[in-house]
């Protein structure tokens, strides 16, 4: 029992970093109907700068969370309305083929930056637990990076439900065209989306070097748990891909617990595939996805 | 590009939804201008023209002939390593076109497709291992255990469209990854495979570079010919009608559930063949090699940078990438992906709708400017 409460607290802990991976993938999906294949070179990205900052001024990885997204936001507003503008009316292919440009790009340029070594950004305190009784510990970095992404998706919702700018993010993926007719300027909204985006997944990628160890060769895992938290989560549903995010740390904690090796992913992708065959929109949530127009 | 001008575009894309949402190489846009074409044109130059769209096949199978041949001769020409550079490129050659039958005819975004090569892969080491089978026996019998899976899942599957079947496909090749690393006593785990190849005990001897060239040859040019029959057969023009408006193609009584399974489980075949004979030369064969996204991806690019839905489309794009990779990796073994990337990104921006699909355009409307490209598909 006191093991399934472990692993429970443990799996919900590593689902609200999941979360906060994936939210920034959920959003530009569905607003921009972009798979950006870039995502976990982005978290990365994040995991880096944190790094550098730690390493050069000594600066703590969780409040490295702030430069890391500021950096990233700016960077992924300058590619989107740069570059990904450019062709973000072709067919999917060309955008993901784009992406898979850029992924290329950054995670190859980290190598030969930072070279292909593990890293982590250590801390006094994230080693440390809470001891609860019946022996269950709660990292203490841990618990910090899930407030802190808990914090940051709170802060999204916020920003997308109630200001003008999320609405009119909101607005301009539901309908590009009717939302252009009211005076939204589609290109800047793009831009600021795809920079969201990227600033989510850098101050994941801050959060993430503080508990995990990380290397550029994880981009595409990253990448990878983003899709199926998407799609748990309902694809291009925001809120859903926080819900889809907890879905996948709880199942890959439990699996860890009642499976052998590494059968838990092979489980994860079954109930993938077995949930876009059966029920596409997603778990939670309805078909926002499918009710978007296309103009 | 004037706000006027951008919605009229944006109007065309959604009059086809649906196929824009499959979409590759702007089929609806291509179509369109073939439309434009016809009606523009004298009615006296239409006898000429009906002659040329005749001859064009038969110019293809010569053309496709005098590859081959040429192929074979290329190869007393080369050294031991050109000789594997080659290989490779020949490799890709058939996984492009294979990938081209599901995705650029059909139009359906298979992100799995290295899940078929892996499992044939496998299959043979796994054939060739534990029951010392023939490797001209496993081959075939690989390639038929693959089709059978593919049309296995590819019946639930191949009702999602776009990004979901995209995503889909890419769960299953990771979940058959996961699988064949969770089987070791089968597949060797992660620690990889090693099929016999030399003494008493090597099913099929090892067939020496020379021979994996012919094979590697033998089954691009099999695949390749496949798309050449499909691309003018009743089967293709089915295929084509889907990419660009499924619900008009099962309107005019195209069944579609078998013309995709079909299109799919064909791909998956060639593929694993491909797969197949890639673990025989490669001895050992690990999860991580056959299983690699990244292969996909390569697929992918090629196609669509040669031409989705053409014949040699796919054979340009996989012949220019295959090279470009290989000599990046001789002249900057640091660095040659971030080049590739580097090269991928500008390509797509320039040329989005292939080599070959922009040659054609551009013989015809004598307009060769990139910035068109830009132009079209910009927000």
């Amino acid at each position: 029992m006191n093991q399934f409460l472990q692993a429970t607290i443990y799996g919900l802990l590593q689902g609200c970093m999941f979360g906060l991976v994936a939210v920034g993938f959920s959003l530009v999906w569905g607003v921009m109907h972009v798979i950006n294949l870039a995502h976990g070179a982005f978290v990365l990205l994040g995991a880096y700068l944190a790094w550098q900052l730690h390493a050069a001024f000594g600066l703590d990885p969780f409040l490295g969370m702030l430069p890391a997204g500021i950096v990233l936001f700016a960077f992924g507003y300058a590619l989107q309305r740069g570059l990904i503008n450019l062709v973000v009316n072709a067919p999917i292919f060309i955008t993901l083929l784009l992406t898979f440009g850029l992924e290329l790009l950054l995670v190859n340029g980290l190598i030969l930056v930072f070279t292909a070594d593990y890293r982590s950004i250590p801390t006094t305190y994230a080693g440390r637990s809470f001891v609860l009784p019946g022996d269950i510990h709660i990292p203490f970095g841990r618990l910090i990076a899930a407030g802190g992404a808990i914090a940051v998706t709170s802060g999204l919702f916020y920003v997308i439900r109630r200001t003008r700018t999320g609405l009119a993010i909101l607005a301009t993926g539901m309908d590009r065209g009717a939302a252009r007719l009211m005076g939204i300027g589609a290109r800047h909204v793009y831009a600021l989306t795809f920079g969201i985006a990227a600033g989510l997944a850098g101050m994941a990628g801050a959060a993430v070097g503080a508990v995990n160890t990380f290397s550029p060769a994880d981009a595409g895992r990253y990448t990878l748990l983003s899709f199926v938290a998407a799609v748990l989560g309902g694809l291009g549903n925001t809120s859903g891909a926080l819900i889809g995010g907890l879905l996948l740390g709880l199942v890959e904690a439990w699996g860890g617990q009642l499976l052998g090796g590494t059968w838990i992913n092979a489980v994860a992708f079954a109930v993938l595939v077995l949930v876009l065959a059966i029920r596409p929109q997603g778990l939670v949530g309805k078909a926002y996805y499918a009710s978007r127009v296309e103009v | 590009m004037t706000e006027a001008q951008s919605t009229a575009d944006a109007v065309t894309v959604s009059a086809d939804p649906a196929a824009a949402d499959r979409g590759i190489g702007g089929a609806a846009v291509s179509g369109e201008r073939q439309l434009e074409v016809t009606s523009s044109k004298p009615s006296g130059g239409a006898d000429a023209g009906a002659r040329a769209r005749q001859l064009a096949p038969l110019i293809g199978w010569m053309i496709g002939a005098g590859l081959l041949i040429a192929s074979f001769g290329l190869l007393t020409q080369l050294y031991t390593g050109q000789v594997r550079t080659v290989t490779t490129i020949f490799t890709f050659v058939g996984l492009a076109s294979a990938w081209n039958l599901i995705g650029g005819f059909t139009g359906y975004a298979c992100f799995g497709q290295v899940g078929f090569f892996g499992l044939g892969g496998y299959a043979t080491a796994v054939f060739m291992t534990h029951y010392g089978l023939d490797f001209w026996i496993a081959l075939p019998l690989s390639a038929a255990i693959a089709a059978g899976f593919a049309a296995l899942v590819g019946w639930p599957l191949l009702r999602l469209r776009g990004h979901y079947f995209a995503v889909a496909t890419l769960g299953v090749a990771e979940g058959l990854r996961e699988i064949v690393i969770n089987l070791p006593n089968l597949t060797g785990g992660g620690g990889g495979i090693t099929i016999p190849t030399a003494g008493a005990d090597a099913p099929t001897p090892w067939l020496g570079n020379d021979g994996f060239y012919v094979l590697f040859l033998l089954l691009a040019a099999t695949t390749v010919g496949v798309a050449g029959f499909v691309s003018r057969h009743r089967s293709g023009y089915a295929l084509r009608a889907i990419h660009q408006d499924e619900e008009a193609a099962a309107a005019i009584g195209i069944n579609t559930t078998k013309a995709k399974i079909l299109a799919f489980a064909g791909s998956a075949a060639l593929t694993s063949a491909i797969g197949s004979a890639y673990a025989f030369q490669q001895v050992t064969i690990f999860p991580e090699r056959l299983f690699d996204v990244h292969l996909t991806v390569l697929m992918v690019v090629m196609v669509v940078l040669g031409g989705a839905g053409t014949v040699f489309g796919p054979v340009i794009g996989a012949v220019l990438i295959a090279y470009a990779s290989e000599w990046l990796r001789q002249e900057l073994p640091q660095g040659h992906s971030f080049a590739l990337g580097g090269l991928i990104v500008i390509a797509v921006i320039l040329l989005p709708q292939g080599i070959s699909n922009y040659v054609r355009d551009g013989l015809r409307e004598k307009r060769f400017s990139m910035l068109d490209n830009i132009r079209r598909y910009r927000l």
